[in-house]
């Protein structure tokens, strides 16, 4: 039997998770940020008062959907290649970089919007090293790439960073004085990637939702980078988790309401739907592609673990997740040390998507023995995973080995 | 592949000490139930009084965790942890030494908890009895940490105790408790057929007998996660409250929105516990309560510890808040 000796793994981490709990930035953020999040959802649950019914029905969407996964999964690539696109499916995380190098080749220049899915395949990373330059257009992922640091929030990744710190990046990085003034900030950088958007050779996107029948992606945001990374270069690549496809259009649409809502969106600024190339046929009626957008279109499905996941019914319905970060802000450990409770994936249920997705039950155990168990997240999360018996069943595997077949002990309520 | 993975030793402590002593910080039975010792409570009856030794291991807990500490003063958080190993190893668990240190007064409170919580039900007309030194603790904390091979072989140990009551009804004092006898227990021994309650569902079932407060100050309600969102435990507790006339505050979170106490990471990762609890003791004070009042020995001794020096406010247990009113 092999042995894996936790102790510096707990160390290191432990350090960290004590250090980032005493301090003072991301104290100040996180307070603010849950303040702002409770406010805003509360107000657009009032203000949309459906919400939450609709909520349940994309859980109900979301079960069948993982059901049916790899059905869903063929027809959504049909689809996309029926629209001119090419679809791709990549088991593990080598396979989906491959493929995106493979398009993108070396010497090019990317933009990318932001992605779970990217940080989980260390994407940036790996097509830099290949020799192409890229660039994170979302501003707190572009702030994190100046300062070679990782997410602290899968919506907000920059939330633990405040301006002046921002300031002092930038003018580094710019080589001139950037004010700590946030007006300015934004500015210096809407200028910067301006050019690179139309300079680029390939631009990269996730997307929250896609629809089988029609191959749409749709990907939600706000700051507009997204639409400019997915239109401007000639090629797009699209790369996405099999667990984001749900059956139809009409269901997509459902599924993006619940999570803009939950994501503290309000209203979002942007929903894109994506599901082809661009195309005219205003001369002659003859259909010639990339007219002002993207002559290429490509979608990678990225399994990474995700179909294991699915077939363990202990764990399938964490692939429910909308990644709206609700739960994170009422996490009690995520308040008090944001992203240092995490390893990609963030708190709870990052602890559970670490253990199938990005680094195993091994990188996922520290944080599994710092979830409370409290439960919290479940009353926040739209599609009321259950979290807290996920930690419960990943204990027991850490403890007792994951023995196969073995009839473990039930959950607890928390049903 | 199958994987052996070493945890922290603090963990294997804990089991350890259950597995072998029934109880998580190896006390002793005598210690245990020695709060029990004037009210003569009888070994049978249809009731079942079960403290599972929660709160009077309480000013343990911190011993431990200093100890540890003590041991290894380098960098806290995890190398305290590599301290406790040595603690292990060589001198085998010293529980004497280690607990040395707790100061009497301390131990008097907690065990006087268990006291109190009898003689309320005893006024309130229940008819309790008590396993004693013979009591084993529910073993709560091996499902919570994941040992739950080792919860399958222990227990039916627990389960013969209580077996031993001829008890119809068991009642815990720990939600903790209640939650393993409750939805646990019943999976793994086919025939664990209690019924179980808590303190605080009894206290309201009759809660038009107990006397009023003799405290006229406004208090709040801290929901333990486990009362709230498992048991579904929240409104009984203020019916309790407002049954006996005090003026209840509330806070931001509560209910199924409350806070954790930071209490479950005492162990592992006690400055963020810390941290935690004191941001809790800070929402709660919030409220300008005189009373802190909540209903889990853990989050009791949580809030406790978290408590700023100086504050003014009170943190009680409902337990010793109701007996000020009955004793
Ligand atoms: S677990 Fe639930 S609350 Fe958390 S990010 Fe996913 S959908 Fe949102």
């Amino acid at each position: 039997m092999m042995k894996i000796d936790l102790q510096k793994e707990f160390n290191d981490y432990t350090q960290n998770l004590n250090k980032a709990s005493k301090d003072q930035h991301i104290n100040t953020a996180i307070t603010r940020a849950v303040k702002a999040y409770r406010s805003t959802v509360a107000e657009s649950l009032e203000r949309f008062p459906h919400t939450p019914e609709m909520a349940a029905e994309v859980r109900e969407i979301k079960t069948q959907a993982m059901a049916n996964n790899s059905e869903l999964l063929a027809q959504a690539m049909a689809s996309v290649e029926r629209n001119k696109g090419k679809a791709f499916y990549a088991r593990d995380r080598q396979q989906a970089l491959e493929i995106a190098a493979g398009i993108i080749g070396t010497g090019k220049t990317v933009v990318k919007g932001k992605s779970m899915l990217g940080e989980e395949l260390h994407l940036r990373e790996y097509l830099e090293e290949k020799g192409n330059e890229v660039w994170e257009t979302d501003l707190g992922e572009f702030i994190l790439q100046l300062k070679k640091d990782r997410p602290m929030h899968i919506l907000s990744p920059a939330i633990h960073v405040p301006r002046e710190q921002v300031a002092e990046i930038f003018s580094k990085f710019f080589n001139k004085d950037v004010p700590p003034e946030i007006a300015e900030e934004v500015g210096v950088v809407r200028e910067f990637l301006r050019e690179k958007y139309f300079s680029a050779h390939v631009g990269i996107s996730g997307a929250n939702v896609v629809a089988a029948d029609t191959g749409a992606m749709v990907i939600i945001e706000n700051e507009g980078n997204v639409r400019l990374a997915s239109g401007a270069p000639p090629v797009h690549i699209v790369m996405v988790g099999i667990e984001k496809i749900v059956p139809t259009f009409q269901e997509a649409m459902k599924t993006a309401e619940v999570t803009w809502r939950y994501a503290q969106y309000g209203v979002p600024g942007y929903v894109n739907i994506v599901s082809g190339p661009s195309k005219t046929g205003d001369i002659e009626k003859v259909t010639t592609y990339g007219a002002h957008g993207p002559k290429e279109f490509y979608v990678i499905f990225v399994d990474n673990g995700r179909s294991e996941m699915a077939k363990d019914e202990k764990f399938s319905q964490a692939l429910h997740c909308l990644r709206c970060g609700g739960c994170m802000y009422e996490c009690p450990v995520f308040q008090v040390t944001a992203g240092h409770f995490g390893h990609t994936y963030l708190s709870g249920i990052g602890a559970v998507w670490t253990a199938f997705v990005s680094g195993g039950l091994e990188k996922a155990a520290p944080l599994v023995y710092t979830c409370l168990r409290c439960g919290r997240c479940m009353e926040r999360c739209p599609m009321q995973i259950n979290v807290p018996a996920m930690i419960g069943e990943l204990r027991n595997r850490i403890v007792n080995g994951a023995a196969q077949g073995e009839e473990p002990l039930p959950q607890v309520a928390h049903s | 592949m199958a994987v052996e993975m070493k945890l922290p030793p603090v963990l294997e402590i804990i089991r350890g000490n259950i597995v072998k002593h029934g109880n998580p910080l190896a006390l002793k039975g005598s210690e245990i139930s020695s709060w029990a010792k004037a009210l003569n409570l009888p070994a049978r009856g249809e009731m079942l009084f079960y403290t599972g030794g929660e709160y009077q291991l309480l000013p343990f807990i911190d011993s431990l965790v200093k100890t540890m500490t003590y041991v290894d003063q380098g960098s806290k958080g995890f190398s305290l942890m590599m301290g406790a190993r040595n603690l292990l190893n060589k001198a085998g668990i010293s529980a004497e030494k280690m607990y040395a240190s707790v100061l009497a007064k301390d131990k008097d409170r907690y065990n006087a908890v268990s006291y109190k919580a009898a003689v309320i039900l005893q006024k309130l007309g229940y008819d309790l009895c008590y396993g004693g030194e013979q009591e084993l603790y529910s073993g709560a904390l091996l499902y919570e940490l994941g040992y739950w091979q080792d919860l399958q072989e222990y227990a039916p140990r627990v389960a013969n105790v209580i077996k031993q009551s001829g008890a119809k009804t068991i009642v815990c004092l720990s939600p903790h408790a209640a939650e393993v006898f409750k939805f646990i227990y019943p999976k793994i021994l086919g025939d664990f057929k209690y019924e179980v309650k808590t303190f605080v569902e009894l206290v309201w079932e009759q809660r038009h007998k107990l006397p009023a407060a003799s405290f006229n100050k406004p208090v709040v309600i801290h929901d333990s996660c486990r009362l709230a969102r498992e048991l579904n435990i929240e409104q009984e507790l203020r019916d309790i409250l407002s049954s006996v006339g005090a003026e209840i505050r509330e806070p931001e979170c509560k209910g199924k929105w409350t806070t954790c106490c930071g209490g479950p990471s005492k162990l592992l990762f006690p400055e963020v516990s810390h941290t935690i609890a004191g941001r809790r003791v800070a929402e709660l004070e919030q409220t300008e309560a005189e009373v802190i009042l909540t209903a889990c020995p853990y989050c009791l001794s949580a809030l406790e510890g978290a408590q700023e020096k100086g504050s003014q406010t009170g943190i009680e247990d409902l337990i010793e808040f109701l007996y000020r009113g009955v004793k």
